[in-house]
């Protein structure tokens, strides 16, 4: 069985040697795919001296642009389970193990940063936006969610056909990505897990654009829920 | 319709119909777009030259203002423009993201190979 790592990575050359250098050490088999998003630093060229997969975009779309590159090559080379990682070094490599035992049993396996033993700490705003965010999530997939918006998760074959032509290419993608996994019947399990905080770069989230990017997703949250009863 | 707007009309249909025709032939727009424009260009031209037109029309409708009718189709016609445009943009972007992964697709086989 051949698992993919995706790390998507904009402008990430400070913290990309580590993130790699951990994976390497505990999963050796591990096809390491790393989506470079445009990136203005020297990111493709630290991907491309570690002897790993590099997908080189000629500019920036977008994490979510990334990873539906990601799932796009993962499906061509015929990968059987494929997990995404942060570039910034917040996931932690030791985690990986959890999330893949656990997609034995589902389909889509989320790592979540809350309910484990070391809480991760988020600012008041970013809280209020994630129980809303939790709150409709759970209304539109009837599953209790801790942590709709984290990013390391983990996902097999059939859910990267699926990402891999439909991966939503706006911020956000990760909510929206669970709402479309959970439409086309899969499914989806959670399990906590630790992350670390960021280790270099800049978090990319300014306020405002949250705000446009919060307001965006309700909307398509509400015209899902519509189609939804329609079908 | 006072004759200074008239002549304003007719300017403005004129000025149209010469710059859409110039655009068409040096290739700048697109046949498509230009049947557009022309339809507008016309119309803009028939009003100019038959005002009582666009007069008569209002009183059908019971518009008392005639100018209003006027002003009233302009902005439906850019409101259905700019939804149009919405929709050609965003069927653009969803094509170019998928060059833009083909792209990086090959150039990666292509690395690989050398």
């Amino acid at each position: 069985m051949e698992t993919a790592a995706i790390i998507p990575a904009f402008n990430e050359a400070e913290s990309l040697p580590s993130v790699i250098n951990e994976i390497k050490e505990l999963f050796p088999d591990h096809l390491i795919v790393v989506v470079d998003d445009g990136s203005t630093d020297e990111t493709a060229d630290i991907a491309k001296k570690f002897d790993c997969v590099c997908l080189s975009m000629p500019f920036n779309l977008g994490i979510g642009g990334a990873l539906r590159l990601g799932f796009r090559y993962c499906l061509d080379r015929e990968i059987d389970c494929a997990y995404q990682f942060d570039a910034d070094g917040q996931h932690d490599s030791t985690q990986i193990s959890l999330l893949l035992s656990e997609l034995e049993h589902s389909d889509m396996v989320i790592g979540s940063r809350f309910s484990a033993d070391h809480p991760y700490e988020v600012g008041q705003s970013r809280k209020a936006a994630m129980n809303i965010l939790r709150f409709l999530v759970r209304i539109y997939t009837g599953q209790k969610f801790t942590d709709t918006s984290s990013g390391f998760r983990a996902f097999t074959r059939p859910v990267i056909k699926l990402f891999a032509k439909e991966y939503p290419v706006e911020y956000m993608d990760s909510v929206e990505a669970l709402l479309i996994a959970s439409k086309n019947g899969f499914k989806i399990s959670e399990i906590p897990v630790q992350m670390r905080e960021r280790s270099a770069g800049q978090a990319s989230n300014r306020n405002f654009r949250l705000i446009y990017y919060f307001l965006r997703l309700l909307i398509v949250l509400l015209a899902g829920i519509r189609k939804k009863e329609k079908d | 319709m006072s004759s200074s707007t008239h002549i304003l009309i007719a300017v403005l249909a004129s000025g149209a119909f010469f710059l859409i025709v110039r655009l068409v032939r040096f290739k700048v727009l697109k046949a498509k777009y230009s049947i557009l424009w022309l339809t507008v260009g016309s119309s803009l031209a028939v009003i100019s030259a038959v005002p009582q037109v666009l007069d008569w029309t209002a009183e059908k409708l019971g518009i008392w203002y005639q100018p209003t009718l006027f002003l009233l189709l302009a902005i439906g016609f850019l409101l259905l423009l700019a939804m149009h445009f919405s929709y050609e943009l965003s069927r653009m972007e969803n094509r170019v993201r998928v060059l833009v992964e083909e792209i990086s697709l090959l150039k990666e086989r292509i690395e690989k190979e050398e």
